[in-house]
């Protein structure tokens, strides 16, 4: 016995339901088998409903015939300069492990997988409230001793195995532990669950080598569609950095109605790229295409019905659900369109005067659980998607339209005077989004800042030097809570431009 | 509850020569039976549920030696249980979560402790404090003073733990008083190992039974009696319990070099404490310290001896002991005052006054004590560059990341019943404004937290209803109260509706009707429809509801975003007067996933159709702007990034953890928020119809062969 070896310290984070005291199980096993001291430990409580929790193990490298029948007195809570291996199931668990101090360089090997399972505050986030992974990527790379991290779960899944099996096999092939790979198979197959899967999974945590793996999948960018030649052609005379997003939103455009429309898009986009420069970059452009091409395809229900109805809509539904390619898949439409959804699509008189006795025709507002895998479900679509003939005469084709003319018109005069208050003026139109009542109050939030912010300004004699970002502050607050009483703060008091 | 501790039950069969390997709260179960325990009986909770649990289970084992096990209606219930040991020579276990459960049994308990035990009586406490908790953090020590009940809070070993508890029996009854076991979360979880002894029989059970009743005056809990009782507790109880702690040396004595110095810890606390000082190097691995140690595994009533004699000819003594009022530290310097010894006592002025001693602040709290003591042969000029270096990497962490790090608050779990309920208030409050919502404790406390924040209140379990009645009448419109079926059946129905009714309180109640306890391990309650034993009951929520008179009385289904709203406008806006009831009824998720799960899996095997049903969003339709989310705080409603190169913001995404509860779809439809929601049903092993209608369909709709399209 020799009182001045150090029990091996492991620390395992994980979510509730992720398996981690599973995976703790069979560390305990393993030690146990090899009759080694073992004391482990977890706090699970509420955090087994989805919260994050730790487990904590300390092993002995001398077994207990070795030990005179003394016992070491081992922690049971996990000490900053003290862990041998942190085992983080998902990247931010990894990052809150660093800010607790529990890797360290001369000392921690982190096992983590790098995927990402986003907190409720990064989820609900208005626009994109996600944690950023370069920092902690960084903070992995200096703090940590080795590391054993890459993207887990899609090994997991990739071998039809469960995460925790994975994140054994990678303990184990650290060899930090005074443990045989044996003692590891053991006890996956002594606890008896999920045998195959889990030892597939434990192997190729275990022959994993950095850098071998794949790593995480760009997101797939929907493959620009072609273009006309007359239309390819007017992209291509545009600045080189332009050509794909123009060419994108374009095709977008001409998608939604037709290359009468598209022509009306590159018209305006060539507008404001006319005052852009090659100096900025020009983002003005850029960021230009980009809304405008959103804001001109908005979601009415002739679009929604299109884009529902289309083949390659049905063929990533089957994929999304991982449905097998002999499995029937019945799909059904959450539609709920409101008195104002109909309006939009009707004439302008007729969609106005239904628009106006909104009140009174709720009743016209019924669930639709439309079957679209259906024939006649289908092909119901499909008419609905055809009156896109007559879009042009509809209620909301002509706000639309006049609203993009007044936005973009503001924001010509905007980046004249100052380019990155128009660069603002342009980034505001992310606020037109969503539907039914997220929508108004987004659009209602837009008319306040545009009327307010922009327009406002631009009537005055000059412009103040910190109107671009008083602009940012304002749009940062609409989309930082959705009732508005950030956005109330920071806008001038005077105004009210109430939503339609 | 179809979860199975076949495993844990085999365990706690072991005998002479085996050895036992599990957690803690399981060693602590099969000590009680090594120790003849007759009767067992508690109220689930973290972090004790587990014995409640396994004890459900081994219900052959308690047969076959006559132990008689109860799952407790309330801990109330639970410490009444102990009246068993007041005249006969029966010993006797409870169990519950401190220090809510010890709150709830404290009538009984005082009663218990006034009246004294002649078999010994065991109150086993699951101290659910600091990291992990779910409840106030309060101390379990006020009790054991106020009632005089001795507390043990033991060293985390497992051969430590299993003989304390023999020995407290032992101390229950030659003190006559009800002995309480404290073990702190850590501990009931920690995994470990002990040499097992042969279960004992019980003397006095169900297969060695009592004569007769046997009726002592001295025993009942009134004047004289409780006079004569109260002067025993001090003349003969406490020495007596001095004098058996004292000669079984329950608590331990660590010797060390450094003898000018001392450290008197709570025993719980003791192997934090052994790693602080190994930081130092003034411990090694086999706990071997140079500062010598006094462990107090009982700590209620101290022993004065013990104590003055281990601080006598010390200059300074560390008092470490978690939680707040520092009891521990005021009697000690109370018995050095009484002994006129001048042993400086540290404590609270080094170490924090709330919060768990975790080993950060052990670490720095021994540093503070050695920098202020600084005895002679140890630098303590190095102390504090020996703390920097251990938490640096947590200050270069922070400068390195991007900002603190989300948090992960607990929520429902995927598919939970009880989130809908929650959605429709949420959506009710766009339509008509802020309720006063009275919440309560059980898996729905989550409404509190994020995306919901739904809950003005939270006063303890079963007690929404009742914490709402002071504040219906001073509000223009009716509150809301919130109470699960565990609540319900715990005091809800007796605290809450009667109360309500009998005030004639004009309010509205829902009631989480899931059929489980669920937010401790979806225990059986009396709704569940059979007890442990299989038996049926017959116990309904709504039959008591009517039976107590309550008039205005709705079950919804939960899933039913849009009915559930109507039922409480209609409850919030109607002009009948009294109490509202909604009973929000559907199974427990995680319950019925454990039941299905297998059948599901069964029937695939077997060739048979099994139609799977999950929800998805459509990508091109979806805005990003997470409306539904924050509605919803449905873990498989999650985001990914937007793979359209025009949209930056990560757009909605169900993920394949989806149960196809439905609730995103219903709220996308109660809210009318969008249509890129889908609910899609996939039919695993197709009839030969589904098939031939299947390549029918896409055939005509997408003029797709069936066999060739799909992915694999």
């Amino acid at each position: 016995m020799n009182p001045s070896q150090r029990p091996v310290c492991v620390l395992i984070a994980a979510l509730g339901g992720e398996g981690g005291g599973l995976l703790t199980s069979w560390i305990v096993d393993a030690a146990t088998a090899c009759n080694l001291p073992v004391q482990s430990t977890s706090i699970p409580g509420v955090a087994q409903r989805t919260g994050a929790t730790t487990y904590y193990i300390e092993i002995f490298p001398q077994p207990f015939d070795q030990l005179d029948g003394s016992d070491p007195v081992m922690g049971l809570y996990p000490a900053p300069g003290r862990v041998d291996i942190m085992v983080a199931s998902e990247l931010l668990e990894a990052a809150r492990a660093l800010e607790n101090g529990f890797v360290t360089p001369d000392r921690t090997t982190l096992v983590a997988s790098t995927h990402r399972v986003y907190a409720i505050s990064e989820k609900s986030n208005l626009t994109d409230g996600r944690y950023d992974e370069e920092s902690v990527q960084n903070a992995i790379a200096e703090l940590s001793h080795q590391q054993y991290c890459s993207d887990f779960l899609i090994m997991a899944q990739q071998r039809d195995s469960a995460l925790n099996a994975v994140l054994l096999g990678l303990v184990a092939n650290t060899k930090q532990l005074p443990i045989p790979t044996e003692a590891f198979v053991d006890a996956i197959k002594d606890r008896g669950i999920a045998v195959d899967s889990n030892l597939r999974g434990f192997q190729a945590g275990l022959g994993w080598t950095p850098g071998r793996e794949k790593e995480i999948d760009e997101p797939v960018q929907s493959v620009p569609a072609g273009l006309p030649d007359s239309l390819q052609r007017r992209v291509d005379a545009l600045p080189a950095v332009l050509t794909d997003i123009v060419r994108v939103g374009a095709a977008r455009v001409m998608d939604f109605q037709d290359i009468e429309y598209a022509e009306l898009y590159l018209d305006r986009v060539d507008k404001v790229t006319a005052i852009d420069s090659a100096k900025r970059e020009y983002a003005l452009g850029r960021e230009t295409a980009r809304y405008l091409a959103l804001w001109m395809t908005y979601e009415d229900i002739i679009r929604v019905a299109d884009l529902k109805s289309r083949p390659e809509r049905y063929l990533r539904v089957r994929e999304e659900i991982q449905a097998k390619p002999h499995e029937p898949v019945l799909i059904n439409e959450f539609l709920k369109p409101g008195v104002d959804e109909f309006a939009a699509v009707l004439p302008e008189k007729l969609g106005r005067s239904l628009r106006n006795k909104r009140d009174r025709l709720r009743w016209l507002s019924f669930s639709l659980r439309l079957g679209s895998h259906t024939i006649l479900g289908h092909l119901l679509m499909r008419l609905l998607a055809g009156c896109r003939r007559w879009r042009r005469k509809s209620l909301r084709w002509q706000e639309e339209q006049a609203l993009i003319e007044r936005w973009l018109d503001a924001v010509c005069r905007a980046a004249e005077k100052d380019y990155a208050f128009g660069l603002e003026a342009v980034l505001c139109a992310n606020l037109n989004k969503g539907y039914g009542d997220t929508f108004a109050r987004g659009r209602g939030n837009f008319l306040r800042i545009l009327e307010s912010l922009i327009e406002s300004p631009l009537r005055s004699e000059s412009l103040e030097p910190d109107i671009a970002t008083r602009l940012k502050s304002a749009r940062t607050a609409a989309l930082s809570d959705d009732t508005g009483a950030v956005l109330d703060a920071a806008l001038p008091e005077n105004v009210a431009v109430k939503p339609d | 509850m179809e979860r199975s501790f076949a495993r844990e039950v085999k365990s706690l069969r072991l005998g002479n020569g085996d050895v036992f390997h599990g957690e803690g709260i399981l060693a602590i179960t099969k000590a009680l039976l090594q120790s003849g325990v007759s009767y067992v009986g508690g109220y689930q909770g973290a972090p004790v549920s587990h014995m409640m649990d396994v004890l459900a289970d081994a219900r052959d084992l308690l047969d076959e030696m006559g132990v008689h096990f109860e799952a407790s209606a309330s801990e109330a219930a639970a410490a009444a249980m102990l009246g068993a040991s007041i005249n006969y020579p029966m010993r006797g276990a409870v169990v519950w979560k401190s220090t809510v459960g010890t709150n709830v049994a404290s009538d009984a308990l005082s009663n218990l402790a006034s009246a004294g035990v002649v078999g010994g009586a065991l109150i086993i406490l699951g101290e659910d404090y600091g990291e992990g908790a779910s409840i106030i953090q309060e101390r379990t020590h006020a009790f054991a003073l106020k009632s005089t009940i001795w507390l043990l809070d033991p060293r985390p070993h497992h051969a430590t733990m299993v003989n304390l508890v023999e020995k407290a029996f032992e101390l229950s009854e030659v003190s006559n008083t009800p002995v309480m076991v404290e073990y702190r979360i850590r501990t009931c979880h920690m995994h470990g190992r002990f040499p097992c002894k042969d279960n004992q029989r019980p003397t006095l059970s169900r297969k060695a039974l009592l004569e007769e009743p046997a009726f002592d005056q001295e025993r009942i809990t009134l004047p004289p009696s409780t006079y004569s009782q109260e002067k025993a507790k001090v003349e003969k109880r406490l020495p007596a319990a001095i004098e058996f702690i004292r000669e079984h040396q329950l608590n331990e004595v660590f010797d060390g070099d450094l003898t000018e110095l001392g450290i008197i810890c709570q025993g719980g606390l003791y192997n934090s404490t052994i790693q602080a000082l190994q930081h130092y190097g003034l411990a090694d691995t086999f706990g071997k310290s140079r500062i010598p140690i006094l462990a107090l595994n009982v700590t209620y009533p101290l022993v004065p001896e013990e104590v003055t004699g281990f601080c006598a000819g010390k200059r300074a003594v560390l008092m470490v002991e978690e939680g707040n009022p520092d009891y521990l530290e005021q009697a000690v310097n109370v018995l050095l005052r009484k002994a006129d010894l001048n042993t400086r006592i540290h404590g609270k002025d080094v170490l924090p006054q709330a919060g768990e001693y975790i080993a950060e602040v052990l670490l720095k709290g021994i540093g503070r004590f050695l920098e202020k003591a600084s005895p002679a042969g140890i630098d303590t000029g190095g102390l504090n560059d020996s703390i920097e270096s251990a938490i640096h990497a947590k200050t270069r962490a922070g400068e390195l990341l991007a900002g603190p790090v989300p948090k992960r608050p607990p929520g429902f779990c995927t598919g939970c019943p009880e989130r809908p309920v929650f959605s429709a208030i949420k959506l009710l409050e766009k339509e008509i404004g802020k309720v006063h919502i009275a919440a309560d404790i059980g898996c729905h406390t989550f409404s509190t937290l994020p995306p919901f924040h739904i809950g003005n209140t939270v006063l303890g379990y079963g007690l929404g209803l009742a914490s709402s009645a002071a504040v219906s009448p001073a509000l223009p419109s009716r509150t809301v109260s919130i109470m699960g079926d565990g609540g319900f059946w715990h005091n809800g129905l007796t605290s809450g509706v009667s109360g309500a009714l009998f005030n004639k309180a004009d309010s509205v109640l829902v009631i989480m009707d899931n059929g489980y306890s669920s937010a401790t391990g979806q225990q059986y309650i009396p709704s569940t429809g059979v007890n442990y034993q299989a038996q049926p009951t017959g116990m309904t929520i709504a039959s008591a509801l009517k039976g107590i008179g309550v008039r205005w009385l709705k079950t919804v289904e939960t899933y039913r975003v849009g009915k559930m709203m109507r039922t409480l406008r209609r409850a919030l806006t109607t002009t009948k007067p009294g109490l509202k009831v909604i009973i929000a009824q559907s199974e427990c998720q995680l319950a019925r996933q454990r039941r299905i799960k297998p059948t599901v899996r069964k029937k695939l095997a077997d060739g048979k159709r099994v139609v799977r049903t999950r929800y998805g969003v459509d990508e091109t339709t979806c805005t990003g702007d997470h409306s539904c989310i924050r509605l919803s705080g449905c873990p498989s409603l999650t985001i990914k990034p937007n793979p359209d190169l025009l949209r930056i913001d990560p757009i909605a995404h169900v993920d394949n953890n989806c149960v196809g509860c439905g609730l995103c779809g219903e709220v996308a439809d109660a809210a009318v928020l969008c249509p890129s929601f889908y609910r899609a049903r996939i039919i695993q092993n197709p009839s030969r119809w589904d098939i031939w209608l299947d390549r029918l369909r896409r055939r005509v709709v997408f003029n797709t062969d069936a066999t060739s399209s799909g992915s694999e």
